[in-house]
């Protein structure tokens, strides 16, 4: 080979075996991005051939290059840009004229193309033929069958590239021909863009962008360079409905499915009565109106039971690794040396990443479980017998599944509305998703609750639990109402989604798909949570307090006197006692100090407002914070703390003790669910507003609450 | 349209409108097509939102389509279009005009 670089485009439907295709060729030398300003990602690879290097674009799977949604945008630049040497075309073989409609529009780009007949064993087992000479000269490009899902089964597509390499410059023209009618007015139109003498995109042929601009598509309108054209556009369209009654925006499809039922007539054969597919007769069950439903709740359920079953012990076993690693730094590092340096990479960052990369093996297993979903066409299903009843709040049926992982960890859970693929029902789902009680406020409400309910009977006491997971719900639905009629407001994008043959998933997607997701943990743990975890030690720490204390307690404990049991105590006692001193004094005391009178509406005292700083990094802190200023010392978070509980009891009434659980249930969430959500809205602004969002309605419901009651009498005395 | 927008955005009329659906001539529409049956599309309205993007999936006048399902709670149906299934509201499918056959 003459070139030893070439780019190439991997285009076709969503669904067509395009990702299975991308994944044979370049293994695991990928790498995953977002296009800029969007949220498509953006997949490239690698591969050599014949000592040549290839670099494989997967574009986002489209039915056409209409720029009616994100993804069609995405790919209509990509391939006007100059630079793409050659655009493979995946087809799904089993639907040929679906599949080829998007052919016939990459084909009027001039781009030497080669397609890829993917699913050719299932188009046999159809009993379709193809007469694949006759469709290569109707679309001017080399046409192989592949099984994208087999080992060995894009070895021909290779074959066929190493050769459409050799002879790029001499590939065929498409005869593409839409009516004598419409061919007369792309040729007048394409005459007036050739006229203009567009630089930038001298690499295309003016036929395809006349043909956009004829169909008044939004993504050729806006290009100023063909603003000149506008005028003859218009003329022509004018022309087409007068003499032929012929209608802009669909006439392009009309004509390409007319055309291409032609070209099907001529050149496709079936050659046996198609067998009802299998998938049709799963979907009599799956799908069905009284069973659908049922059903998706036990897999939804499968699912959790798969990932925590599987993940449990993995997980032990990094809480134990971590437990290890602290002690062992804490015996190898001499308390004398650099001590504020050992205490903070034992205390901050070990404690602080290892308490969210213990959660790693459960994001994998999720993640694997939810690519299982998706690969095998269920998620379109699910997505479908949930519509009508998520539809009722504002959301839509791909919202559940994400809103479910909400309980476990907000993290994954935005993760997953990738699913999602309409960008105003993300964005709402993503803005309520925090609202779903997550795992890491467990261990408050485990603390609050018998604290101050103890005197309940445990039904009562699991009823205040359900009641307050009920309000998280409860409110997010609103919220997501609200939103849809207020930021959110206008008509969304049009509905329409397909529903796939079920297929076995492919374990190597599966795995490649589990190791992207939780690369993007691994780096979240290792970027953001780690800068927190530094920055809540030094607030927590600093500055230190070395003298003006209320009392001497280094005297104090030396002249401790009794019993070695009695000595033991007080002198934990005075220890912890300086401890709460020393956290006073420290920026994050200070802080809760100062905000203190900003809180006393909401029954919050400084000590509250401390916790709810340290409850920043992990929602779970909150309960270890409190611990430190009530000085009992560094507690463990299960909340198992007696004597805490008893101060609870002494220092607030129940209805503060139930204003603790509703704020940190409504409040801002942890920074990580906060990053993620700076991340997967690509917004900032969007990060900040939720933030702020979540920090008012926490305050309002709390300040209801307390006022009513307070004025009420309700739960105002103290029981400790 | 008149009827009044359910006020969450979604597009839907809103809840307890009542909605009659008497069809007039010899046209019926893709939503009044009783599940199993199929049909040939006649046209679509230039109503439709986003007609382009049905289009491009092969629901334009001439294709043959077939309802498959509803979903359960209403709202959404699936209708075999080139040889796939498509989801849609069928507040959208009103607006795809259906060739009355003579089984109907």
């Amino acid at each position: 080979m003459t070139r030893t670089r070439f780019r190439i485009a991997l285009a076709g439907n969503p669904n067509c075996g395009k990702t299975c295709i991308f994944n044979a060729l370049t293994g695991a030398r990928q790498h995953v991005g977002n296009y800029p300003g969007v949220t498509v990602e953006s997949k490239s690879g690698s591969f050599e051939l014949n000592g040549a290097s290839i670099e494989l674009i997967d574009l986002p799977g489209v039915y056409s290059l209409s720029s009616s949604s994100p993804e069609e945008d995405v790919v209509f630049q990509e391939l006007t840009k100059p630079g793409i040497d050659l655009i493979i075309n995946v087809v799904d073989s089993t639907i040929p004229r679906r599949s080829l409609y998007l052919t016939t529009q990459l084909a009027e780009l001039h781009i030497p193309m080669l397609l890829a007949f993917n699913m050719s064993d299932d188009a046999k087992k159809k009993g379709l033929k193809y007469d694949l000479p006759k469709l290569e000269t109707y679309f001017g490009s080399p046409i192989v069958q592949t099984v994208g899902s087999r080992t060995g089964g894009v070895r021909p597509l290779l074959e066929q590239l190493a050769k459409t390499l050799e002879e790029l410059e001499e590939h065929g023209v498409p005869m593409l021909s839409y009516g004598a009618d419409i061919d007369d007015a792309i040729g007048e139109v394409a005459k007036k863009i050739d006229s203009l003498h567009v630089e930038k995109y001298a690499h295309i042929p003016s036929r395809f962008f006349a043909i956009k601009l004829l169909e008044h598509d939004t993504a050729a309108m806006r290009l100023k360079e063909f603003q000149p054209a506008q005028a003859t556009v218009e003329e022509q369209i004018a022309h087409l409905w007068q003499k032929h009654a012929i209608e802009a925006d669909t006439f392009m499809a009309d004509r390409r499915y007319a055309m291409l039922a032609g070209a099907c007539r001529d050149a496709i054969t079936m050659t046996q009565e198609r067998r009802r597919e299998i998938s049709d007769k799963i979907d009599m069950v799956m799908t069905n109106k009284y069973l659908g439903l049922p059903l998706f709740f036990l897999i939804i359920l499968l699912t959790f039971w798969f990932t925590f079953t599987c993940a449990q012990p993995l997980m032990d076993c990094m809480n134990k690794f971590f437990g290890l690693l602290n002690d062992v730094i804490k015996a190898k590092w001499p308390e004398t040396t650099l001590p504020v340096l050992r205490s903070m990479l034992t205390d901050g960052v070990i404690s602080g990443v290892g308490g969210v990369l213990v959660f790693l093996p459960n994001i994998m297993f999720l993640f694997f479980a939810i690519a299982i979903l998706e690969d095998s066409g269920y998620m379109s299903r699910a997505a479908f017998v949930m519509d009508g009843v998520m539809r009722k709040f504002g959301l839509q049926g791909k919202s559940f599944v994400p809103l479910v992982l909400g309980f476990g960890c907000s993290v994954p859970a935005i993760m997953a509305t990738r699913t999602i693929e309409s960008e105003r029902d993300r964005r709402v789902t993503i803005m309520v998703l925090p609202l779903m009680s997550c795992g890491a406020r467990l261990p408050i409400y485990a603390l609050v609750i018998p604290a101050f309910f103890g005197g309940y009977s445990t039904f009562k006491q699991s009823l205040i639990f359900v009641a307050i997971y009920a309000i998280g719900i409860l409110i997010a639905l609103v919220a997501a109402r609200i939103m849809k009629s207020t930021l959110f407001a206008g008509d969304g994008e049009v509905y329409l989604m397909e529903l796939p043959p079920y297929r076995m998933p492919m374990l190597k997607s599966l795995l490649l798909h589990m190791w992207d997701r939780g690369k993007m943990y691994l780096h979240k743990a290792g970027t953001i949570i780690l800068a927190t975890s530094i920055i809540l030690f030094i607030c927590n720490k600093f500055p230190e307090k070395k003298t003006g204390f209320s009392q001497d307690y280094d005297a104090e404990i030396a002249k401790l006197s009794g019993s070695e049991e009695e000595i033991r105590e007080a002198r934990i006692e005075l220890e912890n006692q300086r401890q709460a001193e020393m956290m006073e004094y420290t920026v994050s005391g200070r802080v809760g100090r100062f905000l203190e009178p900003v809180f006393r509406p909401i029954g919050f005292d400084w000590k509250l407002v401390t916790a709810s700083i340290g409850s920043l990094a992990a929602k779970e802190v909150f309960v270890s914070q409190l611990g430190i200023v009530y000085a009992e010392g560094d507690i463990e978070s299960d909340g198992e703390n007696e004597s805490l509980k008893n101060k609870l009891r002494k220092n607030y009434t129940p209805l503060q003790g139930f204003c603790i659980m509703l704020f940190c249930l409504l409040s801002i969430p942890c920074l990580a669910t906060l990053a993620v959500v700076k991340r997967e809205l690509n917004s900032w602004k969007m990060a900040v507003v939720e933030a702020i969002g979540l920090f008012v309605l926490a305050y309002t419901m709390t300040l209801i609450v307390y006022q009513i009651c307070t004025l009420l009498g309700i739960g105002t005395a103290k029981i400790g | 349209m008149s009827e009044t927008k359910c006020s969450c955005g979604c597009g839907r009329a809103a809840v307890g409108t009542r909605r009659y659906r008497i069809p007039v001539g010899d046209e019926i529409t893709l939503a009044e097509l009783p599940v199993g049956s199929s049909g040939r599309v006649v046209k679509i309205k230039p109503e439709l939102r986003g007609r382009k993007k049905f289009a491009d999936v092969g629901l334009v006048a001439g294709s043959e389509l077939k309802v498959e399902a509803y979903a359960p709670f209403g709202g959404l149906m699936r209708v075999r279009v080139m040889e796939s299934s498509m989801a849609l509201h069928s507040a959208d499918a009103e607006n795809i005009v259906m060739e009355r056959s003579a089984d109907l």
